[in-house]
Formats: C-alpha cells, structure tokens, sequence
C-alpha cells in the first residue's frame, strides 16, 4: 500500500528559523522539497562540509570501521554534549581535531618509516642470521672481513680467481689458510659471497672482486658499523627494536581508535546532520521577516506534526496543508506501508524503479505470489526444511539489513516448499518413497510431466490475468483511456482463448462456443480503439508471458530429477562412504541451484511478465528530514 | 525409424534454443557486468536482462518434452 501525502507549509518569523529547522529534525516526519534554483553555500555550509571531510579522513586514517557497533545512545550521548549551532563551536572543534591529526600523524609517519626500516632489516636479516656463525669466528685483528654480492653463476669462477690471485701475491704452503669464505645463495641468482683474508690483502682483495662486478654488501643505512661483525649485529639488535617499537605504535593507535573511534564517528553525524539542518535553512523562502518551508508529509501523520509545532513554538508558526494536485502527483514521494508479514517482500521492488505515488504498490501480490511460485520449483519437503533453518537463522541475523527481510522470505518460501514437496510425494527426491513409502498427494512429477505443464500455464494465465486487471484498475483510475481498454482487451481475448481451449478439450456445449466469440470480437475491439495495432501486439505478448510460467515445471522437473539421481548414487555406489558422500554432494548442489534457480526465476516472471502489465516506476522515495537514527524506522 | 527421427528433432528442439540461449546470455552478462560497474543502481535491470533469453530454452524444453511424450 502507498501511504497517502499532503503538502505541508510551515511559516514562521525569521529569527526562529534555525529551531523551527531544527525541530522538524527532531520529529522526522517531513520530506521536505527546496526550491529547484541553485544557492551559494554560505560560510558555515562550507565549514562544516571541511571538518565532515577532516573527521572521516581521520578515522580512515586510524582504520576505524566499526560503525556497526555505533549505538543511538552514543550519538545522543555525543548530541547532548556538543551545540554544533552555537557560533564558533565549529572553528573550536576544527582546531582540537588539528592538535589530534598532528599528534596522530606523527605516529603514523613513524609507523610508515619503521615500517620501511623494518622491511629493510629483514631483507638484511637472512644475511645477518646466515653469516653470523662465520663472522664470529673470523673476529681478529689481523684478517679483513667483507661480504660481497655476486651472481650464482660467476661465483666458483671469482672463488678460483681469487685463489690464484692470492697464490701468486704470498706462494708457498701457507696459501690454504690465507682465503676463507662462505657463500649464500638467494632466490634471485645472486649470492652473498664473505671473504675472510689476512689484512694487508684486504685492498687487493676488494679490488680484484670490484673488477669481477661485485658489490659490497653494506648494512642498511643506519645499522652500518666499523667491521663487518659489527654491521651484522647492529641489524639483528636493529630488527628487535624496530619491530618493538612498531609494536608500541601500533598499540598507541589502537588504543586512540578505540577511545576516539566511537567519538569521532558520532561527531561526524552530528556534522552531518548539522549540514542537513543548514541545507535546509538556506533552502528556505525568506519573504521579509517570515520564512517559509515546505514538503511532503503522510497524512495520518500531520496531526502529530502540527501539535509538536504548536506545543513548541505557540501562535508564533503557521501551518498550512494541502491534498496534492493530479498535476503535482509524479512529484510527491512515495511511502510504502505493509503489514509485518509482507514487508520483507518491499526488497523486491528495490530491483525495480521507485512506483509512483499514485500508482500500485505490488507487494502484498509478490507476497503471496513470489513463494508459491519458488515453492513450486523446489517441490520438495526435505529442502523446505532445510530452507527453514536457513531461514530462521537469517531472520535472526543482524550482520547486514538485507538478511534479516531475506531469511524472512526464505521462510515463505519454505512452506510453500514443503507443501508441494507433500503434493508431488517428495522429501529429498524419492528417498521419502524408498525409506517411509511416502506417496504424492498429487502426482508425481518426475513421471506425470503433462499435468504439471498444464498446471503451470493455468497458473500462469491466472497471474497474468490479475496483472492485467490491476492495469485496468489503474487506467480506469488514472482516467487514462488508451490504458483501460487496452489492459481490458487483453484481458477479455485471454479469457475468450482459454475459453475455446476449454471447449476443445472438454467437448462443452455449442452456445459456451458462440459466447467466447462473442467475448472475442468484443475483446479484439476495444483492443483496437485503445491500443491499435499496439494493443494486438501485446495480447501475443500476454500470450508469450503465459507460457512462460512453464518454466515453473521445467525447474521444478530438473530439481526432482537431480535429487533422484543424488539418491542413485547410493544405489550404484552401495550403502558406503563414497556413495552416501556423493548423494551428499549432488544434494547439496540440488539444494543450492533450488533456492538460486526459484528465486531468480520467480523474480522474473514477476518483473518481467506480471509487472509490465500495470506497474509504473518513476517514483520518488520518501525520504524524511530526519537525524541519523541507526535503528531509525519509518514514521508510523 | 520414426522413433530415432522423434528423438532426434526432440534434442534439437531443446539443443539448439539452449545453444542460442547460452550465446545471448554471454553477450548480455558481459554488457551488464560493465554496466553494473559504471551504474550499480542498474543491476536489478540487469537480471532482468540476463533471464530473459532463456524463455527460448524453456519452450524449447516444452517442446521437447511434448515430443517424447509422443515417444513414449
């Protein structure tokens, strides 16, 4: 249903502007409408956009995303404490929230260069960690110690050069103790090459290496000490402090979004709000020393409207009231209002363009209609159950508001599944048959294919059927002539081929015949006169809808015979681990096709061959001036 | 003879709408997922879209099945 709107004027003097504003903020009931022409944001819309902008990069800066633990009491908390519409409360706030970014962004940019240093010391680290053992050995006064990179592939060349090289310098039986080395190879065909000889060599040594294309191996800056040893040791020392200190930042950051987090986060609504507030006011008529606001509210609502008005602000504002106009209704916001039993189905109109305010609101249709249709496909008793639970459990949930109106539906469409899985006989295809000796109330549709089909298309000429009388209501409704009789063609022309079809089949008498020809001329003509050519066009078009709801048997067929074959599996297989695994294994890709396939297809028949027979999107939503209530629900 | 023909034009029936199917579906999904990321306001349209060809394979299907009735 879609709650009727009135529009409403609020008049009142000047200088109580910002609390009538603020007021009608507070009550939450009006959707109001600015003037179409552009204004000039004023200084304090401008200021509070910036700080808005500040807040959040701040808290995306601390990695805070927990806006879903952000209670109501925390923003009212946050509301009472600060007067955002007291004058210089924003410069206040925006110069302690630059202390707080300086503090904070000082323990970021150290986090980023530790960070950096960090990464650099454990890359030095695995020379550190494998050279150590060497290096301590090779600690005297008298040898020279460097490390060196080299390429995989040159290093035994280089090692056998450097022997010969030292030979000739110092020839005679000593040579084997005056080179000492140790390699480590890397990933990248590089190694790291430790040369370890007598000190008045080291020169020699260096050079003969430069010469071969290796680079000496140098600490990260920072870590690089007077020997080699001293350098390894700087890193692993290094490495543990860095990562400590890292560890007390991130701790330091941490404990600031938790403490600040929450404030920051209630402090961005109330900027927003506030910019809502001030967005408002300046959109406002000022005529001399009145000012003027107006918008759209629902009618069963006004009265509280106006008796929170007068009880706040007296004789000093004046409220008037309007039904709209048939000129102004493509303008007025639409306010759908369902039982609690249909609303979850209101998510399936969001996949559809916005009705309009005087059109059809089809939820209660897709209530009834949307699970009996999934119900069908599925069929089966043991995957209602198991839809059930699923549904149950989603209902319950509060990790995205989308789940809970989903697990709801789910739930309809459970018990439609489980009473067609009683009509066709089948819980988890025939393994109700074969354990329980369950037989179908109707019949079983994975042999009686026919009936089935021809149930579908009758179901099918039924929906249509309704959605083309809800056309005409509405055309009639509207006055819009083309639209009436066109819907009423349509609707007759099926009637009369139904008819005929009856006749054939079921050998009536001859005056029902001469009746539904009657009815089809009459039909054809009123098609013509509203629609012409056009009108003819979409009775065939109604047609082709009609036999679209065949695919009701066709999925529900597969379905059945998919959990047949999941249950054969134990018969090939015999009772043992793989056969019960893979009878598992199919159902549960059954399950899953199921509640996909039904829901998918039962949205479409709905969108595309009811909905085209009445439904006009376009509409608005209402979307009230309200503060940012999480648990904010629609006015009632 | 007739039973083999039968069977046959019943696969063909259901074969080659599905082929058919399969193909518009492709070219749809792959314009939608690009609409979807320009407009994410679009994709209830754009199921739409995507489940429309497929009333070809489901009367293909019905077909089909109207055959092998006679089959059996």
């Amino acid at each position: 249903m879609i709650r009727e709107m009135m529009r409403l004027a609020v008049w009142g003097l000047t200088p109580q502007r910002s609390e009538v504003v603020e007021a009608l903020h507070d009550f939450g009931l009006l959707h109001v409408v600015s003037p179409p022409e552009a204004h000039t944001p004023s200084c304090e819309e401008e200021a509070l956009r910036f700080t808005r902008a500040k807040v959040l990069g701040m808290l995306e800066a601390m990695e805070w995303k927990d806006w879903g633990s952000l209670t109501d009491e925390i923003v009212d908390r946050a509301r009472d404490r600060v007067d955002l519409g007291i004058e210089g409360v924003i410069a206040e706030i925006d110069r302690s929230l630059d202390d707080f970014r300086n503090r904070l962004a000082v323990l970021l940019e150290e986090r980023r260069r530790l960070s950096f240093s960090l990464a650099e010391l454990k890359r030095a680290h695995q020379v550190v960690f494998h050279f150590i053992p060497f290096v301590s050995t090779e600690d005297w006064p008298d040898l020279n110690l460097s490390l060196w990179w080299v390429k995989s592939e040159t290093l035994q060349k280089i090692l056998s050069g450097l022997r010969n090289q030292l030979q000739k310098e110092e020839p005679g039986e000593e040579r084997k103790e005056t080179l000492r080395y140790h390699v480590l190879n890397t990933e990248k065909g590089q190694s790291v090459l430790a040369v370890s000889t007598a000190l008045e060599m080291g020169e020699k040594v260096a050079e003969f290496l430069r010469q071969r294309g290796a680079v000496l191996w140098k600490a990260p800056e920072g870590f690089q000490r007077e020997t080699a040893r001293n350098s390894l040791l700087a890193v692993e020392e290094g490495l543990k402090e860095t990562s400590s200190r890292l560890e007390g930042i991130a701790e330091e950051i941490r404990r600031a979004r938790e403490e600040w987090g929450p404030r920051l986060a209630s402090l961005y609504i109330l900027l927003d709000e506030r910019l809502e507030e001030t967005l408002v006011e300046s959109g406002s008529q000022t005529r001399g020393e009145t000012f003027l606001i107006e918008g759209w509210i629902p009618s069963d609502s006004l009265d509280t409207v106006i008796s929170l008005l007068k009880e706040r602000f007296g004789d000093s504002v004046l409220v008037q009231w309007r039904y709209p106009s048939s000129e102004e209704w493509h303008r007025v916001p639409t306010l759908l209002s369902n039982p609690a039993a249909t609303q979850p189905f209101e998510i399936l109109l969001r996949l559809m363009p916005h009705p309009q305010y005087k059109g059809i609101d089809p939820t209660s249709l897709v209530a009834v209609f949307f699970p009996f249709f999934a119900g069908c496909m599925i069929g089966d008793a043991g995957y209602g159950a198991l839809i059930a639970l699923l549904g149950h459990r989603l209902s319950k949930s509060n990790a995205h508001p989308l789940l809970s109106p989903v697990g709801k539906i789910l739930l309809w469409v459970s018990g439609w599944s489980v009473a067609w899985g009683i009509a066709f006989g089948e819980i988890f295809g025939d393994l109700g048959h074969r354990i329980f000796h369950i037989k179908p109330l109707w019949v079983e549709r994975s042999h009686a294919v026919l009936p089935v089909l021809i149930f579908t298309v009758a179901l099918g000429i039924a929906h249509i059927s309704i959605g083309l009388f809800m056309g005409f209501l509405d055309g009639l409704r509207k006055k819009h002539r083309h639209l009436w009789m066109e819907r009423l063609g349509s609707l007759i022309v099926l009637c009369s081929l139904v008819g005929l079809s009856l006749l054939v089949r079921l050998n009536l008498p001859r005056p029902f015949f001469s009746l539904n020809i009657i009815l089809l001329v009459i039909g054809t003509a009123l098609l013509l006169v509203g629609g012409k050519i056009g009108g003819i066009i979409e009775t065939f078009s109604a047609l082709g809808n009609v036999l679209s709801y065949v695919r009701i048997a066709a999925i529900g067929l597969s379905s059945a015979i998919l959990a047949i074959v999941a249950t054969r599996f134990v018969d090939v297989l015999g009772l043992s681990l793989l056969g019960i695994l893979m009878a598992l294994v199919i159902h549960l890709l059954n399950f899953v096709l199921a509640i996909g396939g039904s829901g998918l297809h039962s949205a479409r028949l709905h969108y595309v061959e009811f909905f085209s027979k009445f439904y006009q999107g376009g509409g608005k939503e209402f979307r009230p001036f309200t503060r940012r209530r999480l648990s904010w629900k629609k006015p009632s | 003879m007739e039973k083999a023909l039968l069977a046959l034009a019943a696969s063909l029936a259901i074969g080659i709408p599905a082929l058919a199917t399969a193909y518009a579906q492709a070219r749809i999904g792959s314009a939608g997922a690009g609409t979807v990321a320009e407009k994410p306001e679009t994709s209830g349209t754009m199921i739409i879209l995507e489940a429309i060809p497929e009333t070809i394979v489901i009367l293909g299907f019905v077909v089909a099945i109207m055959m092998i009735l006679q089959l059996a």
